[in-house]
């Protein structure tokens, strides 16, 4: 993949909420770009924007303001299954709360994906993205025989399997220690360096978020600060 | 992995729910397979046993007795005659199935000797038209064994041979080949004449009136009788039958002077209208089965859409379409409601003879043998319709799943 290609654009992004009379500036007016090959966290206090601003740049969310390109095409107006398309072909995805499917075995969780893409899936790419994050002895154990830590792996290598351009990440250490939480970004820079994709991550723990290329604090729905290591 | 069997692991996770939501759709097949069957085996053995009194309906002269006991008690001078002609008349209607000619007369049985004491003196004399007879009673056969070897009808023009029914013959034990003695007093004639018949067959039992009946060529007995022109009976079956078909054809015949159409069914009357009785209460009970089920069905699937929130979400997220969810969610419903309408179609195979059981323990049907058949036809009905039911259970909870957005749907989670 070409380094430093541009993957998400986002100018003056915002999003307002309407509670009664009061209006959330939960993101005020963002100007973003994520571009292949770099892994950008996302830092901030609780109800800063982060998960706010991720959910716009996964288009799961529409802004109220401003522009979003994903590889140069505007997402404005798509409909819903349209946008479900643009994030299968370009994103994955990695939650808090992992998300696995509990009456299907790890490979079949992540193999998921392609359920929906109508994909035959291939036992061996499974198998090589299961290796990439640890867990090849793992395929055919269910969710719960896992540790928290090996679960998220396994959403992880979910989020992998159709070869994302981005993968995005709203805070993925959330539920887990702080040994786990290192060993998830570790595994996060190796995916950066060794397969060339890009990670948006967020986080509240400032030393896991400084592993990244670039850091960008969230105060109030405005980046505050940008940091590049 | 297909969608089908995600629904099937996804319902292996509540086991309980799964299993009580399949039995309710069971109980409501099973139900309705029963109830189905009952009806069709219901309406087989009324018209079995509609049959089995081979006439549905005759045709005799205003005030005429016709069954056994009344005949035997007058004496036999109670009976009436129609002129031939009649049958002339009749015999094309539209409506009539097949009809046979009969005609009834009293005689006097020479004592065998045997049975002196016996109260029985006379015998029912009946010369019918042996195709037309068997057309309308079928079953009818000829003993066999010692001593009823070679029975069969008499020919058409014999003026020596009898055939008897099963009781006629047994009484005085005659077997065939026997003679048979009786005393015939012909109309108009001053002296009764004694007459030696030759027993050319003996009729097994059938539990009706030809057990107790001699029978004779038509025109032999006309001749006997001296009534050559003279009919008793027609006995009729009827092309189609129906309540408003037997009306219609009434009407069309009463007509007729001193004749009257009597339905020897004042029975299947009765049956006709139970039928549609028990056809209200098995569509009522079916219906409500059905609707329970079914909101069985619906409140299990959307129990479980909501608990899945935070996954549908997820697989919204990592691209699954509206249409994938719809999908996802309505199979689950089917196979809820395939599972139910297999287990319960078998519970109801297996259970028939219990049902049958039961229904006949409770309500006197009047009906011998099955009465709960389960064929192809409602086995292949009710799958359909339990197919059906889960299409439109399945719609609104599939249709609430594949709305949920995305993110109302993870943020629940967390
Ligand atoms: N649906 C909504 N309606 C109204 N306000 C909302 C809604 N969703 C989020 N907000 C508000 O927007 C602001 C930003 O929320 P967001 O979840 O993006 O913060 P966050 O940085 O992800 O916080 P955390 O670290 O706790 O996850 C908050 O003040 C929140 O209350
Ligand atoms: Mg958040």
């Amino acid at each position: 993949m070409e380094k430093g290609k541009t993957i998400i654009e986002g100018f003056g992004l915002k999003r307002y909420y309407q509670r009664g009379s009061e209006t959330v500036k939960a993101v005020d007016g963002i100007d973003i770009v994520i571009r292949s090959g770099e892994m950008v966290s996302v830092l901030g206090p609780s109800g800063s924007g982060k998960t706010t601003l991720v959910h716009l740049l996964s288009c799961l969310d529409a802004p109220t303001g401003g522009s979003l390109l994903v590889e140069g095409v505007s997402v404005e107006g798509l409909s819903e299954d349209e946008l479900a398309g643009v994030r299968r072909k370009t994103m994955g995805f990695v939650f808090q709360k992992f998300y696995l499917l509990p009456t299907l075995t790890v490979a079949e969780n992540v193999e998921l994906p392609l359920l929906f893409l109508r994909k035959q899936p291939d036992r061996a790419a499974t198998m090589e993205v299961l290796g990439q994050v640890g867990l090849e002895d793992r395929a055919e154990h269910l969710p719960n025989e896992l540790s928290g830590g090996q679960m998220q792996r396994a959403a992880i290598a979910r989020g992998l399997i159709i070869n994302p351009r981005l993968l995005i990440a709203d805070e993925p250490t959330g539920n887990l220690d702080s040994e786990n939480s290192k060993s998830i970004f570790d595994l996060f820079g190796h995916l950066v360096r060794d397969k060339g994709i890009s990670i948006l991550v967020t986080t509240h723990n400032l030393s896991l978020g400084r592993l990244a290329n670039r850091v960008i604090t969230l105060q109030d729905g405005k980046v505050v600060k940008e940091d590049r290591f | 992995m297909r969608f089908v069997s995600m629904a099937f692991k996804n319902l292996r996770r509540r086991p309980v729910r799964s299993i009580l939501t399949i039995t309710g759709v069971a109980l409501a097949v099973a139900v309705a397979v029963s109830l189905a069957g009952f009806n069709l085996g219901y309406r087989n053995a009324i018209e079995r046993s509609i049959d089995r009194l081979g006439f549905q309906l005759m045709i005799m002269s205003k005030g005429c007795p016709y069954e056994a006991a009344t005949m035997m008690l007058k004496g036999g001078t109670g009976l009436l005659y129609l002129p031939s002609e009649i049958y002339e008349k009749v015999r094309n209607d539209p409506d009539i199935g097949s009809i046979t000619p009969v005609f009834i007369g009293i005689a006097e049985k020479e004592g065998s000797g045997i049975r002196d004491d016996s109260g029985s003196a006379f015998a029912i004399i009946a010369g019918i038209d042996v195709q037309s007879y068997m057309e309308m009673k079928p079953w009818l056969e000829f003993e066999t064994g010692t001593g009823f070897e070679n029975g069969r009808w008499f020919k058409v023009d014999s003026e020596d041979e009898v055939v008897m029914g099963y009781e006629a013959a047994t009484y005085e034990q005659r077997k065939v080949g026997d003679k048979f003695l009786a005393t015939i007093s012909p109309q108009g004639a001053a002296r009764s004449i004694q007459k030696t018949f030759r027993i050319a067959g003996i009729l097994k039992r059938t539990g009706t009136q030809d057990d107790g009946t001699v029978f004779l060529p038509l025109k032999n007995a006309q001749k006997l009788f001296n009534r050559p022109n003279e009919l008793t009976i027609l006995g009729i079956k009827m092309k189609q039958f129906s309540g408003a078909k037997l009306q219609e054809f009434e009407s069309r015949w009463l007509s007729l002077p001193s004749v009257q159409v009597v339905s020897l069914q004042q029975v299947k009357s009765t049956l006709v209208m139970l039928i549609g009785t028990a056809q209200t209460m098995i569509a009522a009970v079916t219906i409500i089965a059905v609707l329970v089920a079914l909101i069985g069905v619906i409140n299990a699937i959307l129990m479980s859409v909501y608990e899945r929130t935070g996954e549908i979400g997820v697989m919204k997220a990592i691209g699954a379409f509206r249409g994938d969810i719809f999908q996802l969610i309505w199979i689950e419903t089917l196979v809820i409601c395939i599972i139910g309408a297999v287990t319960g179609t078998l519970v109801a195979i297996s259970g028939s003879r219990l049902v049958e059981a039961a229904i006949k323990k409770l309500i006197n049907l009047g009906v011998q043998g099955s009465i709960v058949l389960i064929n192809w036809q409602i086995i292949t009905g009710v799958m359909a319709g339990a197919v059906i039911v889960g299409f439109f259970a399945g719609l609104y909870p599939a249709w609430r799943a594949a709305s949920m957005h995305p993110i109302d749907a993870i943020r629940e989670g967390e």
